[in-house]
């Protein structure tokens, strides 16, 4: 079985206390995948904060930092960051995510099983059990994207690993030479379903993506100011080029 | 439009490194060294800069100047070894040098300052801004220790930039409080300071020290940290003007040294004109007071209060009574 090489990408404006306890999260989820030969790498992108995050996160587990003076889209960050530091497979982490301690060894394992997949996500809850995140699935007309089982609780929605046509950039592990291929995320969405427009594309290639339900991973969910602004240009330029052509989930 | 680097180096090799990594984008690095012997030199020469040798300096400033000509392109970017710039500094930069094309010279960078693991929020140590980005031939540096630059072709020709989002230089100062002491107590010793003993002047010495600490003192942003150096920058200003006090021959006397000043906050030249204003103002007084006791209606005055007092009471009562 190939070991991969894993580096773990999460860009932050601000918000360093909520940082470190995602960075120390990580780290125990990244302990399981060490164990079976993995290497790991984390590198936060400080997008731009005031004052900047080095000297912040010193306490927190390793990571390197790569810094912005200009505020960027996720999109830019992210491939920016991914092409510094390349590796077989990535990690796109939200800053307000919490990792189970067993997701990302669950997560591994999908990659491991099936070198189709090119993409894999995970459950993820609000601080009150229900689900914010378990795939995304399309619904018809204006609808678009949407998260499936969004606020139903955690407990009654079927632990059932399958497969979906998009999942969440906030919890996102995704084949580094697929992602290479397809250029990254689009920088042209400013903040927002840049991640669904990538799994789109995945699918087009002809890849799977799955999420993971094994585990309830914690995500408080658009935590930096400013960011739900820039949701509304991103949808309309996301129907604009995809309406009409995603399966409408029902 | 093409830009040099320059950068003066003394046992850097661990900064430059950090350095050297995030301007690989620039036309030109030229390294200017100071018989560096932790392989500084050769770190250089590795990463193709172009690097001249120059004997040790306790003040880079002054130096900076003849190195300027040394650039091949026309705008020039100095950097220190312990500064570094952003990811992102590379369409930043090239965009400002479009953007001053014709109508500014210089641009002043803000920068962020580190002290051990804090970056300043504020404290007069944020935004900071340096000059550092210009035009070649139009900047020049005296031979002062963290002076700021003067534009050859006229203030107006600086552009300033706004901070937040924008390009800024990133600092890592001082690895604690002790190294910060101690560099600012060389950096006295080392600076240059004005020969002449009748322009010496205690009292502006301790005026520039409140200055400094009203100026610093930024409790809002910094909390303790902008306390221990607002008091770390007002004693270096006490400092520095005994090192001048020992410097001159003849001594002048620091009899006036802690005499209370007459404001804060404001610049060193807006101060010594203030001072010399008061100093003016004071000689008109002395004047006048001297005039008026030596006239013959003061006189007369004196002598009517003293030979006659209950009646001069009376007469001020009366003169004080509103007129009915």
């Amino acid at each position: 079985m190939k070991a991969f090489s894993l580096h773990a990408i999460i860009v932050s404006r601000g918000l360093a206390a909520l940082l470190r306890e995602c960075l120390g999260s990580l780290d125990r989820a990244m302990e399981p995948i060490r164990g079976r030969g993995w290497t790991t790498g984390v590198t936060v992108v400080d997008n731009a904060s005031t004052p900047p995050l080095r000297g912040q996160l010193d306490d927190a587990p390793a990571h390197d930092i790569l810094r912005f003076d200009t505020h960027h889209s996720f999109a830019a960050a992210c491939n920016a960051a991914a092409q510094a530091h390349p590796a077989d497979l990535y990690l796109f982490l939200n800053n307000d995510v919490l990792l189970h301690k067993l997701a990302l060894h669950h997560m591994a394992k999908v990659f491991e099983a099936d070198r189709r997949t090119a993409v894999c996500g995970t459950r993820m809850v609000f601080p009150d059990d229900t689900i914010q995140h378990a795939g995304v699935v399309f619904g018809p007309g204006e609808k678009g994207p949407y998260h499936d089982h969004r606020k139903e609780a955690s407990l009654l929605v079927p632990r059932i690993t399958r497969d979906c046509q998009a999942v969440t950039g906030a919890c996102m592990l995704v084949e580094g030479d697929i992602f290479r291929r397809l250029n990254g995320f689009d920088e042209a969405f400013p903040f927002g379903l840049e991640d669904v427009d990538f799994c789109l594309r995945v699918r087009q290639a002809g890849h799977r993506i799955v999420c993971c339900q094994e585990t309830d991973s914690l995500h408080f969910e658009s935590m930096t100011p400013g960011r739900v602004e820039l949701d509304i240009p991103s949808r309309r330029l996301f129907m604009e080029r995809w309406k009409n052509r995603y399966t409408v989930d029902g | 439009m093409k830009l040099s680097v320059i950068t003066h180096t003394r046992n850097s090799a661990q900064d430059l490194r950090r350095l050297l990594e995030c301007i690989r984008w620039v036309d030109e690095v030229i390294i200017v060294d100071m018989h560096s012997a932790d392989g500084t030199r050769e770190l250089a020469e590795r990463s193709g800069a172009r690097v001249f040798d120059i004997d040790p300096t306790p003040r880079v400033d002054g130096i900076r100047n003849q190195f300027l000509n040394e650039a091949s392109h026309p705008w020039i970017l100095v950097l220190d070894s312990d500064e570094y710039l952003s990811h992102d500094a590379e369409p930043l930069v090239r965009s400002l040098m479009t953007e001053c094309s014709g109508r500014y010279d210089a641009v002043a960078i803000p920068r962020f300052n580190r002290i051990g693991n804090y970056v300043m929020r504020g404290s007069g140590w944020y935004p900071d801004h340096q000059i550092r980005l210009f035009v070649k031939g139009t900047v020049r540096w005296a031979d002062a220790i963290h002076r700021p630059p003067s534009i050859i072709t006229g203030d107006e020709r600086l552009l300033r930039l706004q901070p937040p989002n924008c390009l800024h230089i990133h600092h890592d100062n001082y690895e604690n409080l002790a190294e910060f002491i101690r560099r600012q107590v060389e950096y006295a010793l080392s600076d240059t300071y004005n020969k002449d003993p009748s322009l010496f002047r205690p009292e502006d010495c301790s005026a520039k020290a409140y200055a400094e600490f009203a100026f610093r003192h930024d409790r809002e942003n910094d909390g303790d940290i902008s306390t221990a150096l607002a008091t770390l920058m007002a004693w270096d200003k006490i400092v520095r003007c005994i090192v001048h006090w020992d410097s001159l021959s003849p001594k002048p006397s620091l009899e006036k040294f802690f005499t209370l000043p007459i404001t804060t906050s404001i610049p060193d030249e807006q101060l010594r004109g203030q001072l010399a204003a008061r100093d003016r103002r004071i000689a008109e007084l002395e004047d006048a007071l001297r005039k008026m006791r030596s006239s013959r209606l003061l006189r007369l005055a004196t002598w009517f209060d003293r030979t006659f007092p209950a009646t001069s009471r009376s007469v001020a009562r009366l003169a004080r009574r509103p007129r009915s």
